[in-house]
Parts: structure tokens; sequence; C-alpha cells
């Protein structure tokens, strides 16, 4: 009886299973992608500054999460694994092709709000002193001023002490406000 | 130029859209899996009640007994 109790209960959750696939999960996957492709997208720029390699690792993540998905093993929450995931591809290709040299890397962090003359004016620059950081500062800041991550998360993420990703942060945020100052 | 000014100044600028190609490539090799996965499911059901309805039940128990694992809640690391 124990074995029939247990097999019944195998048949339902492959069952449920099926049916969450058919009924939901891709409605699901896209809204889990409409909502984290743009800040990924970034994200993996500002670490490979490369557009062919950023879009790679971007659908590289997602994939693999729908795979994990698509066996029923979806990790509970979608951000922490996205963030990972995108990180870890990206510094596998860094890994194999040496980062873009700054004179060469044709990407943009950022864009300007219409109207703002402010920003218009100053976004080319910004934008390539962002890319010109050292790889860990860049992303300390990429994460905490656009994708509202708290340092602890970022920490974790670099794998560092939480007192580091903050001094990474405030290096950075001191080297960009030098070379303003030296531009205005 | 202060932390906060910079902060605000940066935190102004809004994110590039990823491009459309991009889009196109996720989603539609998305749902191929998915509908991969789904089509699996149902053979799996099918074969199932099959076995269960001549008495093979024991077989889908010994299966699940040797392929079911803890649902695993891992980032892969590659």
């Amino acid at each position: 009886m124990e074995s029939d109790t247990g097999d019944r209960r195998h048949v339902d959750r492959d069952r449920e299973r099926g049916l969450g696939l058919a009924r939901g999960e891709e409605a699901a996957f896209t809204a889990l992608y409409h909502e984290y492709r743009t800040r990924l997208h970034q994200y993996a720029l500002s670490l490979v500054r490369n557009r062919e390699s950023a879009e790679d690792a971007v659908q590289d993540a997602f994939l693999g999460w729908v795979r994990q998905l698509a066996a029923g093993k979806a990790p509970r929450q979608a951000a922490p694994y996205l963030y990972a995931s995108v990180r870890n591809r990206c510094l596998d290709r860094l890994r194999r092709r040496p980062e873009v040299a700054l004179e060469d890397a044709q990407v943009e962090l950022l864009v300007a709000p219409a109207g703002d003359e402010e920003r218009i004016g100053l976004r080319h620059g910004l934008n390539r002193l962002l890319l010109a950081l050292p790889e860990e500062q860049r992303e300390v800041v990429v994460l905490r001023t656009w994708h509202d991550l708290e340092f602890a998360a970022i920490a974790e993420l670099q794998g560092t002490p939480l007192n580091t990703a903050i001094a990474r942060y405030h290096y950075a945020l001191a080297k960009l406000r030098k070379e303003l100052e030296a531009h205005e | 130029m202060n932390d906060d000014r910079l902060e605000r100044l940066l935190r102004g600028y809004g994110l590039p859209e990823p491009p459309p190609a991009l889009d196109q490539r996720v989603l539609v090799q998305a749902e191929r899996i998915l509908a991969r996965a789904r089509a699996r499911a149902a053979i799996a059901g099918v074969a199932r009640e099959f076995a269960n309805a001549f008495g093979f039940g024991y077989v889908n128990y010994l299966i699940d007994l040797v392929t079911s694992t803890d649902a695993e809640y891992r980032v892969d690391l590659i």
C-alpha cells in the first residue's frame, strides 16, 4: 500500500508539472525575461565591454534558467540565480578572451533622459569614465546605482567581504568625481 | 561635486535597451525548451498510466526511487 501511495503521489506531481508547463510557465518566463532583460544586459555590457559577448551571456543565463524550470528544478529566487549566472558567463568569456581595450569598447552603459541637457552633455564622458574603471569597481557602481542591489548582495556576488564592496564603490565614486571636476 | 550629487546624477540616467534580436532569440528558444519538456511530461504520464493499468505500478515506483532527487536550488557555476 505504501508504494502505491508513493507512486500515486509521483503521478500527481508529474501530471501537475506537465499541466503547469502547459498553462503557465511560458507566460511566467516571458514576464521574468521582460523584468530582468534590460538590467542584465547592461550588467553584462559593463563586465565584458563587448556587445556580442554580453548578449551571449544574457541569452545563456536565461536559457539556463528555463532548462532548470523545464526540469522542475527552478531555483526559488530568480534574481540571485540570473545575476550569478550572467556574471559567471561573462567572467568565463573574459578568461577565454581578454577584455576589450577601452579605446575599442563601443558600448553604451547609460541613456540620458530626453530634454535633460546636463545629463545629455555629460553622458559620453561619464560612459567612458565608467568603462575605464577597474572591472570590480565598475561592477559595484553599476549594481549599486542602477540595479539597487544592497552592498551585502554585491559582496556575495563578488565573493568579497562587505567592506571591500563598500570601499570599491567609494574609490570608484572618488575617481569619477575627480575626473568630472577635471573636465569642468 | 560631492558623492550625493554624483550619485543623484548617475541615478538619473536610464539603461540601454537590449536589441530586439536578443529578445527574439531567447523567447523562441525558451518556448522550444518548454515545448519539449511538455511533450516529455505528457509521454511519461501516458506510460505511467499504462504501467499502472496493466499491473506494473512497481516499475514506476522503482524508476522514481532511482531517478527522483530532492529539490535542488542551486546556481550553476561554470
